[in-house]
């Protein structure tokens, strides 16, 4: 797979030149909205992170884990993986947090690392999406949407542990 | 919510390490992850400017128009009649733009569609429900986020989980929408 990322780079290379894009200029002002996506996370990422390190380090992660380990051999994940799983429709900073301890933790590359990278990408943060997309709407009931996503939220993690 | 998570869990950290002799280490802990959390931050800045500037042209070629125009039909044959049509433009927009990736031009675009999709009695429609199980249910091609991390992280393949995290993701949306399908028949 280690070709993928420099050709989908050439592909969208390849998509400006064609179509006379001027490459500089909008990598710049594409470059210039990133780093504010990364301003604009900051503080919640402190934040996020310092509780899970603070869990993690008094012991209780390492307990959660291990009762969670049952529901975790039901979807055959790693255990280290399951509160990734849990913090995924709930906060998207808790989860960016938590994937890159993971990632410290056992090594990108190892089994809980390569299902916790799956498990992030494969749904998004359900109740805030939901919240903002149903307060817009100015919809107060929400019928069948939040089961059919958590459905769809169970669907992808159970597919991390499948796949990896 | 998440003051209830973050407060939560900090709070209760600091309590059980304190009454197992380890609550010194724990606030130390925290505030190493603090700084650790900064560096995070940096790596990703670095990969969020770069993977967007490569974005940004791709959207300057019109990459999403060409989606758009792909994806509408399928869209519409999806939602059927229960989708206002003056709603189908944002509709299509926000998730090419969240396909691609291009999570800051997608959520005003929702935003739009969902307000455009709103209008009745207070109970979301089929069309209103269905579009928010599939953006809850990701449909991005390309995890620029993770791939960045896992650099950050001393990957040797970081791009590795590129395919299985594409067909996981299928799998969630095609299951969101299924179970939308089966509860309006329900309903």
């Amino acid at each position: 797979m280690s070709w993928m990322l420099p050709v989908f780079l050439l592909l969208c290379l390849g998509c400006g030149t064609i179509k006379r894009v001027p490459l500089y200029d909008a990598f710049l002002e594409g470059a210039k909205e990133g780093l504010e996506t990364a301003r604009y996370i900051l503080p919640s990422l402190v934040a996020m992170l310092c509780a899970i390190r603070a869990f993690t380090a008094c012991g209780l992660m390492e307990r959660l884990c291990l009762f969670l380990e049952p529901a975790a051999a039901w979807v055959n994940l790693p255990r280290e993986t399951l509160p990734l799983m849990l913090f995924k429709p709930l906060s998207g900073s808790a989860s960016l947090a938590m994937l890159r301890e993971i990632l410290n933790e056992y090594g990108p590359d190892s089994r809980a690392g390569l299902a916790a990278s799956v498990m992030m990408g494969s749904s998004e943060t359900v109740f805030y999406t939901c919240g903002l997309y149903l307060a817009a709407a100015k919809v107060k009931k929400s019928r069948h949407i939040i089961p059919c996503a958590l459905a769809a939220w169970l669907a992808g993690s159970f597919m991390a542990g499948a796949l990896v | 919510m998440l003051q209830w998570i973050f407060g939560g869990m900090t709070a209760f950290a600091l309590l059980w390490g304190l009454t197992s002799g380890v609550g010194e280490q724990t606030a130390g802990a925290m505030l190493k992850a603090a700084e650790e959390a900064v560096q995070t931050a940096i790596a990703l800045a670095g990969a969020y400017a770069f993977f967007c500037g490569m974005m940004n042209i791709v959207r300057k070629a019109g990459a999403a128009e060409g989606l758009g125009k792909m994806l509408s039909p399928l869209l519409l044959r999806l939602f059927g009649p229960d989708l206002p049509a003056e709603a189908l433009e944002p509709v299509t927009m926000n998730l090419t733009a969240n396909l691609l990736g291009l999570g800051n031009a997608a959520t005003p675009m929702g935003i739009e569609a969902a307000r455009r999709m709103g209008k009745g009695n207070g109970a979301a429609s089929n069309a209103l429900c269905l579009f928010l199980v599939i953006n809850a249910s990701s449909v991005q091609l390309f995890p620029t986020s993770v791939i960045a991390l896992r650099a950050a992280a001393g990957s040797a393949d970081p791009a590795r989980i590129v395919l299985p995290a594409l067909i996981a993701t299928g799998v969630s949306t095609i299951v969101g929408i299924a179970s939308c399908k089966c509860a309006e028949r329900i309903s």
